[in-house]
């Protein structure tokens, strides 16, 4: 492994390199990104990887992370099994 | 010819990919980002098993472009072509679907009646008890939706067409004289403006100056953690609404097919979860050791009469493109290539069905 190979994302596997090979490509808004990558997608659902992804977006397109933004949050805030969910309450 | 294009779905992003390729100058308009609407919120199973005579010659022909199309864009759709399985556990959509099945056949599609145990041949796990009728169509399969969406826009861009994602459009003139679209600052002269939009053509359509009147259907899904592969085909269960397939990440994703609303929002809510929980767990019993990770809502619009609304409008500079209900995936792609057809010819017989006129 390279002394560069840095990884931002650990649940999809994704390096620095990566994300931003993305964002030369185009995928420069964060909602894009996100998709193309997979970033924020995995197990963790963002809490590990979504400030570096807005970090690295910031950097490379010289935009604040105010107008970056943040990715929209779905629930559930963990993830939550079905069993457990089938023995919910229904309207 | 000069074309403005409004929403960058599967619909108007196909459209715009065959207008271009024919020489049209277009430009196309997406409020938020590539992605953001029903063409990137769904769960991509394709099949040509549908209900609707009017429909089937374009899913058919959508799942050749599938195969065909990515070599042509250089962009992987991540297709695969593993089955489609519907099962039913109610005497009166085993009647539908055993009507439907008779149409598809006479329209040359493969699909064949299967014994519920039959199943068990494609999905190990799964629990043959909870149904009581199956069909199956190995013609069929699923896609991931985002790259489809890509992989056209790009299309689109290196035959030239921009793309201005981020832009609403505000106001469409047409009629006599100067016609087009005022998006941002901007005003695009164009002599045919497409409404594409989806959930939010009945929108373009009012400020255009002419009624359209699709119905808005919001549905919810959710996915699992990645497993390894193991759920093939897709399956779609008509009594309870739900379906579910394996996405090429490992995710399993599955929904419960949408209910109409009064207006636009995607919230999320915790009685789908429980709904989908306990059936999907009726299903396949072993999935209930596997979390969900995350869920979203999306909305789509339907023809007042369940078909789409794609054509000349009773202005003929304004072009609907909308109202492709919850088969949008499954019949754009084709859809859109026959729309550039009418638009740059002015006729197109096989568009008959869907015309605006016909209300």
């Amino acid at each position: 492994m390279g002394k560069s190979r840095k990884i931002v994302c650990r649940c999809e596997d994704l390096t620095e390199e990566e994300i931003i090979h993305a964002i030369d490509e185009g995928y420069n808004d964060l909602e894009s990104l996100k998709r193309y990558t997979g970033a924020t997608t995995g197990a963790c659902q963002g809490k590990g990887c979504l400030m570096h992804l807005i970090r690295i977006l910031s950097q490379k397109t010289k935009r604040s992370p105010e107008e970056i933004g943040v990715t929209t949050q779905r629930p559930p805030v963990n993830p939550v099994p079905l069993l457990i969910l089938s023995e919910g309450d229904t309207e | 010819m000069r074309v403005a294009v409004i929403g960058a779905g599967v619909m108007g992003l196909s459209t715009a990919y065959f207008l271009a390729k024919s020489g049209v100058e277009v430009k196309v308009f997406e409020q938020k980002y590539l992605t953001y609407g029903a063409s990137g919120r769904n769960s991509g199973g394709i099949t040509a098993m549908l209900d609707r005579e009017e429909l089937i010659p374009f899913a058919v022909r959508s799942l050749e472009m599938y195969e065909n199309l990515p070599s042509e864009l250089e962009f992987n759709f991540l297709f695969r072509m593993d089955g489609y399985i519907k099962v039913a556990d109610r005497d009166e959509d085993v009647e539908r679907l055993e009507k439907s099945l008779n149409l598809q056949r006479k329209l040359g599609v493969d699909a064949e009646i299967i014994e519920p145990q039959e199943i068990r041949d494609l999905i190990p796990d799964f629990n043959s008890s909870a149904v009581t009728f199956a069909v199956f169509s190995k013609n069929s399969g699923v896609v991931f939706p985002w790259p489809v969406v890509w992989g056209l826009a790009k299309g689109c861009r290196e035959l030239g067409v921009e793309i201005k994602t981020h832009t609403k459009v505000h106001d469409i003139i047409i009629g006599e004289g100067i016609r087009g679209v005022k998006a941002g600052d901007e005003f695009f002269e164009a002599d045919v403006i497409v409404n594409s939009a989806g959930a939010w053509s009945n929108e373009m359509s009012r400020i255009a100056g002419i009624e359209l009147g699709n119905k808005i259907i919001k549905e919810e899904i959710c996915v699992t953690e990645s497993i390894k592969p193991y759920l093939d085909p897709y399956l779609l269960d008509v009594s309870h609404g739900l379906y579910i397939s394996q996405t090429s990440r490992g995710e399993i994703v599955g929904g419960i097919t949408g209910r109409e609303v009064e207006k636009i929002e995607t919230k999320s809510s915790m009685d789908f979860l429980v709904k989908y929980a306990r059936r999907v767990t009726q299903l396949i019993p072993k999935l209930k050791g596997l979390s969900i990770l995350r869920q979203w809502s999306g909305v789509y619009d339907e023809g007042k009469d369940g078909l789409p609304v794609v054509g000349f409008s009773k202005d003929e500079s304004f072009v609907q493109a909308n109202g492709l209900g919850h088969w949008g995936m499954t019949i754009g792609l084709s859809l859109g290539k026959e729309l550039a057809k009418l638009i740059i010819k002015g006729e197109n017989p096989k568009l008959k069905p869907f015309s605006p006129e016909r209300f």
